[in-house]
């Protein structure tokens, strides 16, 4: 499938009450592109992440992931709310990884890294245990595996949840601020697993401070402000050379 | 060196070591002005209590294990397993209900909830018992049909099941409250993690939610079991011969009613003492960490101090 891993949004809008988080937003995102979100507190680009993978719904606009109409199904006259199973199925071939990890306190590192597999798809438990050891072991954590999340530093807890997104096979990988909640010294540890993925072709949209994995990493650069998709084009082009007077000023105060 | 030094010179001048020297607590006025009272009082009210032949402790020694009581008692405690077991289960039930996104069964849960914690249980009781007057006759079938029977409502609710039911149902309100609570005490980040796996309601409930609204849930399920033991004594309205209804019908025929009483209170508070244990273990258990201990113990590594600042 050719649309697999691919993310087609063009003006969606989303409000909270009164206040419109995202106004006419589009996103085009590729097959195995990395695509990075950068933008002050606020401007919605949390709330752009979390429409992807339905944690939010979106009022209006057209939202397509893996080349399906997201989380409704379209008519003539409407988009129509899919069912549960429905949603639930699209949401596990995209990844979430969260700011604060949330990993299942309690469940090991290893039970969490299987609990899509086992829970969700149903998969052999011998078989998810035996991946799960795996895919510890590729983030660096193949000895951590009967942790407790309580008992691991915040590195490493976000390196399980990327391997418990990992494990479920999905096409696209979302991350919101993964590394924001870390120690300076952790951050290293993180943006390393991510730079792994990135070689081997996973979609990833991102949502980061981090300009200098922006820079090394992503093809692709969004910066948003107040709702709104300021600017977009190639990240490194972005970051050096800005051309709106908005993204120019950000940059000055981040960089 | 220099610490050294200054050790020595003081211990010269005051002839004990300052850092040896006991650090002593300080004690008020007030503590030992409460300490005499409460003492003179306690010993005062033992003596009363001692010598004041209406108490009648020859009775309560006696009654204290008649056959009749000992029954009553293991009424108590069957109607106390009974109900809570029950009631937890419903309970658990209501809670997942009162959670739910479809609108009217949150607000079916809502609506027991309000009805049953809003009304005394004491007149649930009796209401239970006297239902034949409402409905004489209970019908099972299929609606608009004459399939099914028909069952006599008065034989059907006993005292005892009409106290099993009454106790339950409340019970039943009041543990949807405290699973409620232990629901909205897990994260919003927990739930969201769990959706964005694609996992459904009820494999989100049973993996995510219950296991980690436990810690809260079974500490408070103790204190209901404790008060639910007291609790029961209610049904003695009933005619139900529990402990307290036991110790009524014997003093109803000899008149020592207060020896009786003190009977019945002290199984009671030996009960509630029994129960308080295994309580407080639970509570120490679970009132530290918010999610379950782990079985291996934290093994904690040092890193230099000199890191980079947060
Ligand atoms: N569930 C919600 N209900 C109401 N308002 C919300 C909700 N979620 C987000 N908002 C509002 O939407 C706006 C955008 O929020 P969002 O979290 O998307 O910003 P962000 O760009 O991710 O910011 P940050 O860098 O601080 O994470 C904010 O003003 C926020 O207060
Ligand atoms: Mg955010």
């Amino acid at each position: 499938m050719s649309t697999a891993g691919t993310i087609q949004a063009s003006r969606i809008r989303k409000s909270f009450g009164p206040k419109t988080v995202l106004k006419d937003v589009d996103l085009e995102v590729a097959s195995g592109e990395i695509c990075c979100i950068i933008g002050p507190s606020g401007s919605g680009k949390s709330t752009l992440l979390r429409c992807i993978n339905g944690l939010e719904t979106v009022d209006s606009g057209v939202l397509k992931v893996n080349g399906e109409d997201f989380g409704y199904y379209e008519t003539d006259h409407a988009y129509h709310a899919l069912p549960p199973k429905k949603l639930a199925q699209q949401r596990t071939r995209v990844g979430m990884v969260f700011q604060q990890f949330n990993l299942f306190p309690n469940m090991t590192a290893r039970e969490n890294v299987m609990s899509g597999p086992v829970l969700v798809k149903r998969a052999d438990k011998k078989e998810s245990a035996k991946r799960a050891q795996e895919l510890l072991t590729s983030v660096g954590l193949g000895q951590f595996g009967d942790r407790y999340p309580a008992e691991l530093s915040g590195g490493q807890q976000q390196r399980v949840a990327i391997a418990r997104s990992l494990a479920m096979d999905p096409d696209i990988i979302l991350f919101d601020e993964p590394t924001s909640a870390l120690d300076p010294e952790k951050v290293g540890e993180v943006l390393n697993v991510m730079q792994d993925l990135a070689k081997r072709g996973m979609t990833m949209v991102v949502v980061t401070h981090e300009m200098g994995f922006a820079r090394e990493v992503s093809d692709s650069l969004i910066f948003m402000d107040d709702g709104v998709v300021v600017e977009r084009g190639d990240a490194r082009e972005i970051l050096s050379n800005p051309k709106e007077p908005r993204t120019q000023a950000f940059l000055k105060q981040v960089l | 060196m220099k610490q050294a030094t200054l050790d020595r010179s003081r211990q010269t001048v005051d002839g004990m070591d300052p850092a040896l020297k006991p650090r002593l607590k300080r004690r008020s006025t007030f503590e030992y002005v409460a300490w005499a009272v409460s003492i003179l009082v306690g010993a005062g009210m033992l003596y009363s209590v001692a010598t004041n032949p209406n108490f009648k402790w020859g009775t309560v020694a006696k009654y204290f294990t008649a056959e009749s009581i000992l029954r009553g008692l293991m009424l108590t405690i069957f109607l106390t397993i009974a109900s809570m077991a029950l009631g937890t289960l419903l309970g658990l039930l209501l809670a997942i209900m009162r959670a739910s996104s479809v609108k009217p069964i949150a607000i079916a849960a809502g609506a027991y909830i309000t009805l049953f914690r809003g009304t005394p249980v004491l007149v649930q009781l009796i209401f239970w018992f006297n239902i034949s007057a409402l409905y004489p006759n209970l019908s099972i079938g299929i609606p608009f049909t004459d399939i099914g029977t028909a069952i006599d409502t008065n034989a059907l609710m006993g005292p005892i099941t009409a106290a099993l039911v009454g106790l339950t149902l409340n019970e039943a309100a009041y543990m949807a409250e405290i699973v409620r609570g232990g629901f909205s005490a897990v994260g919003k980040g927990q739930i969201e993690a769990a959706d964005s796996l694609g996992m459904s309601g009820a494999m989100k409930m049973r993996k995510v939610i219950i296991p980690q609204a436990m810690p809260s849930i079974i500490p408070a399920t103790g204190n209901q079991v404790i008060g639910m033991f007291k609790e029961t004594s209610l049904v003695s309205v009933l005619g139900v011969a529990e402990l307290l209804q036991s110790a009524q019908l014997i003093y109803a025929r000899t008149y020592e009613t207060i020896p009786l009483l003190i009977v019945a209170s002290l199984w009671y508070l030996v009960m509630t003492l029994v129960l308080s244990y295994p309580q407080s273990k639970l509570e120490q258990k679970y009132s530290h960490t918010s999610v379950r201990i782990p079985r291996k113990s934290k093994k904690v590594t040092l890193t230099a101090p000199e890191g980079i600042a947060r």
